[in-house]
């Protein structure tokens, strides 16, 4: 036990020393980028130079980086992120009205995701080298490869403009995340989840699959394997009660590793089809250097990157007696 | 073939999955109740057909797509168009610039007159109108506007509003503003209304209203879903009875215009805001699907911008000192000048919509209309050859062994412009001069004086943008074409002025128009100023610029404003036709 708070303790000091110089370099980055707010008002001659300076001041760019990234350094830690350029409220707030979205998206995406990948992965390593086997390694393999933007567009122009209902509307939208001027309804929202889930999870689907696909294959050559079918072991058991249980282990990790994008959401994706998350929010903010709501969602991002990775190591730790923390 | 009949299938099945385990997820967030009220569809209004076909049908919803997001509705914190459009809907000034590019009195009577001396500014303010919130408006809401605007936590422009000393209201009808110098564009000022109960001005930042502003207006917010839309419903208090016909607008954010131009097509979105005259043939392909566009009121162009300095980037604040080896020699840019078709860019690549660019103060209330540049390849090889710019032996005119090769730059990704751009690289080619085009993200061409801007540091041969003069142009003018508004390290690189452009006269004549309360005096040195640039050739205007929505035509009243409204012109009159 003494081990293990000591162990806890070093790695969530690594953390904090890690997101500090996270948040140095992603400053210095962001504050290098040219234009930003001020140069859109340079650009209109009715802001008088004395305008210019009393905005600087409001946004606190008239101070070097080095001290600005001090002040914002302070704030933060005191849990105030800043507040947005374009709209003027806190950072953080406006992160928090997008993360049901997110959340929303990238939950139904995950599930659905593990649903396709779990038995299509399970099935192709059983019945490896089959037709069967070369299809969905196939159909991964460009699903990891596709371009997600052109995908995006590709599923819009597909489902949303060229294939259309019985009533002559589109068959989905393409776009948003209800039907706008009509209350709220599941099946509505339910319609306008399935061009984005899907586009999600094809991809992370074909990914997740390779993985627990490997993971399959190396654990049915194992040892123990052969010994549970020596003695005599029902197949269904072998396989769903000794190789399964093991092969998911390695996808406990790329589950863990994947939970904080459920946060960050997805940029693309959310781009494409106007859906109002984080991954959205961030890409605007990017284009406009909104640099406090960049900040931000990078900041909390990386802080869940690097505890899912400590996270994942603890629970790796607990479901396998062999790895020892270290 | 089989993979892609696959990937269908998988898509197919993926849909059945979703929906068969969507709604336990769905319960996962909480999502906002949105009680909508009963609005008629239009395909839901009354069966009998009423008697007059153009009544105007009452209720409907119109979307608005638009590819940003306002980041806030207030006009005193608004850094962006979209910001100023969206407004439009909901606050209304003492004085606007009308359909046709003229000043038009709102919440004023009458356009305001100015006393002798200019120094007195006299608005008579409409009476019995009242803001959202059922307030009255007074002239205590003009003080509160003033007051706000030169405030510290203010994002608006003070230019005007920081030379007025003070303003009275001897009666709640009448606002007296008192100016402590003369500011001759007084009529562009109070072109929003910010009232009273908007809040503490120490607290600006965090008001309310700035996310739903109390107006005048037709339109106010109802709900605003963070990057997802905005939800108008009508102005209980507005002064047109009946009016708005509409049940609600709802302004929706879209990704991009090319997804709005799709939805437009679908019929998802009514209206589509901001396009470009190179959507004008998509739009044109659409069932149902118009567009509407107007000319600047105050003269947009889309334009060249010679660099008369060097280009090495050290700024010089009279190019004198180190000049530009071609293009400060006048010959040289009237031979490009002449050189242009113009008229065939905008035959070609604009279809002929718009007209052809030729001075800086096309149309409006200052228009003061040039004749069109000449095409003339002749004149153009005779310039180069007076001055001094010989054919080499690749076709490229040569002088003391220097190439007349130059750099074209406009911000990357504006299929339109690197259109323009390869057509002008044709032109110049057959005069004999080498035009490269070297396109930089419009980050990097519109970037600050402070972190080293091409254009403010002068690092370029010619530029391709979109300017244009503003209500007054006033500010246009000295800011673009006034030495004093040269970027160099004389004044921190502050001004538009990117051409290094000096010209006494120019100087002068700006000079005095800023403090000359006779508005026809002022219209006359306007007009030089405009001559004078036609002849000096800082910059060659390509063509006027349009402001362009697309809508659908079943949308009743809908007409693109060339001043502030926009889209929103009149839309207390809109109305679907079932």
């Amino acid at each position: 036990m003494f081990e293990m708070t000591t162990y806890l303790l070093r790695r969530l000091l690594q953390s904090i020393l890690t997101l500090l110089v996270i948040s140095m370099i992603l400053f210095g980055l962001i504050s290098s980028v040219p234009g930003g707010i001020m140069s859109a008002y340079q650009e209109n001659p009715d802001f008088t130079p004395e305008d210019l300076a009393r905005l600087e001041a409001k946004y606190g760019l008239n101070d070097p980086v080095p001290v600005r990234y001090l002040k914002w350094l302070g704030n933060s830690l005191q849990g105030d992120f800043g507040n947005s350029f374009t709209s003027k409220r806190p950072a953080l707030l406006e992160i928090a009205d997008r993360l049901p979205n997110t959340l929303l998206l990238m939950g139904v995406m995950l599930i659905i995701t593990l649903l396709i990948a779990i038995p299509l992965g399970i099935l192709s390593a059983l019945k490896q080298y089959t037709w069967f086997d070369h299809l969905t390694t196939t159909i991964a393999f460009a699903g990891q490869s596709l371009p997600v933007f052109w995908f995006g567009l590709l599923l819009i122009i597909t489902f949303a403009v060229t294939l259309k209902g019985a009533d002559g509307r589109p068959l989905l939208p393409g776009s948003g995340m209800q039907t706008l001027g009509q209350p709220f309804s599941l099946v509505d929202r339910i319609e306008h989840l399935i061009l984005p889930v899907s586009m999600l999870a094809f991809v992370s689907a074909a990914g997740y699959m390779r993985y627990l696909r490997s993971s399959m294959l190396d654990v049915i050559h194992e040892d123990f394997i052969r010994t549970a079918r020596a003695k005599g072991l029902r197949e269904h058991l072998v396989i769903y009660r000794h190789a399964l249980r093991n092969a998911l282990i390695p996808l406990i990790t790329l589950i863990g590793l994947d939970l904080p994008s459920l946060f960050g959401g997805a940029l693309f994706t959310e781009t494409i089809f106007a859906w109002p998350g984080i991954g959205r929010l961030y890409f605007t903010a990017a284009l406009k250097t909104d640099y406090p709501v960049v900040m931000a969602v990078l900041i909390i991002y990386s802080a869940l990157i690097i505890l899912s990775n400590l996270l994942v190591d603890m629970v790796y730790a607990a479901l396998d007696p062999r790895i020892r923390l270290s | 073939m089989r993979s892609i009949k696959f990937v269908f299938f998988a898509l197919l099945s993926l849909a059945l999955l979703l929906s068969a385990c969507g709604p336990a997820v769905t319960e996962v967030p909480a999502q906002p109740e949105q009680p909508q009220p009963q609005e008629p569809a239009p395909t839901a209004v009354p069966a009998e057909p009423t008697v007059d076909p153009n009544a105007p049908v009452l209720g409907g919803t119109v979307i608005v797509g638009t590819p940003q997001e306002p980041g806030t509705l207030s006009p005193l914190l608004s850094s962006a168009t979209i910001d100023d459009v969206i407004n439009a809907f909901i606050v209304e000034g003492l004085v606007t610039m009308d359909g046709d590019g003229n000043y038009a009195p709102v919440l004023a009577e009458a356009l305001p007159t100015a006393s002798e001396d200019g120094l007195t500014v006299t608005y008579k303010l409409k009476k019995d109108i009242k803001f959202s919130n059922g307030d009255p408006f007074t002239c205590a809401d003009v003080q509160f506007t003033y007051e706000a605007i030169v405030s510290d936590l203010s994002g608006a422009s003070t230019s005007g509003y920081s030379d007025i000393e003070n303003i009275e209201c001897p009666d709640d009808y009448t606002a007296v503003v008192t100016f402590a110098e003369v500011y001759a564009p007084f009529m562009r000022l109070f072109a929003f209304i910010v009232p009273k109960a908007a809040g503490d001005l120490a607290k600006l930042d965090t008001w309310e209203y700035n996310r739903a502003p109390i107006g005048t207006g037709p339109w106010m917010v109802k709900e605003w879903v963070a990057g997802d839309y905005i939800a108008l419903q009508p102005n209980p208090y507005y002064r047109e009875a009946g009016k708005p016909y509409l049940e609600s607008v709802i302004v929706k954010i879209l990704p991009s215009r090319e997804t709005g131009v799709q939805l437009l097509g679908t019929g998802e979105i009514t209206v589509l805001w901001d396009l470009t005259e190179a959507d004008i043939p998509t739009i044109e392909t659409l069932d149902g699907v118009g567009w509407s566009g107007a000319l600047y009121g105050y003269g947009e162009n889309e334009l060249l911008v010679f660099n008369f300095g060097t280009t090495d980037g050290s700024a010089p604040a009279d190019p004198a000192t180190a000049p530009h080896f071609a293009l400060n020699d006048l010959r040289v840019r009237q031979a490009i000048q002449y050189g242009i078709d113009k008229q065939l860019i905008v035959d070609t690549l604009l279809n002929g919509n718009v007209k052809v660019g030729t001075t800086v103060l096309p149309a409006g209330q200052w228009g003061c209309p040039q004749p069109a540049s000449e095409y003339s390849v002749d004149k153009a090889k005779a310039l180069l050859e007076e001055a001094g710019w010989v054919v080499g032996a690749d076709g490229i005119r040569e002088k003391d062994g220097v190439k007349l090769s130059l750099k074209i730059s406009t911000t990357t990704g504006n299929q339109l412009r690197e259109q323009t751009e390869q057509v002008l690289v044709e032109m110049m080619k057959e005069i004999g001069i080498d035009l490269v085009i070297d396109n930089v993200p419009s980050d990097v061409l519109f970037a600050s004086w402070d972190s080293d801007g091409m254009r403010k540091k002068g690092r370029f041969d010619i530029l391709l943008y979109t300017t244009g003069g503003g209500i007054d142009p006033d500010s246009h003018l000295f800011g673009n074409y006034h030495s004093a508004r040269i970027p160099s390290a004389d004044n921190e690189g502050a001004g538009n002025n990117y051409s290094r452009y000096i010209n006494a006269d120019v100087d002068a004549l700006i000079d005095d128009a800023a403090f000359n309360p006779d508005q026809e005096a002022r219209r006359e040195a306007y007009c030089k100023v405009a001559e004078q640039i036609n002849k000096d050739l800082p910059r060659v205007f390509l063509y006027e610029r349009m402001v362009i929505s697309g809508y659908r035509e079943q949308l009743q009243n809908f007409r693109v404003s060339p001043g502030y409204a926009d889209m929103t012109l009149d839309s207390q009159n809109w109305w679907l036709k079932p």
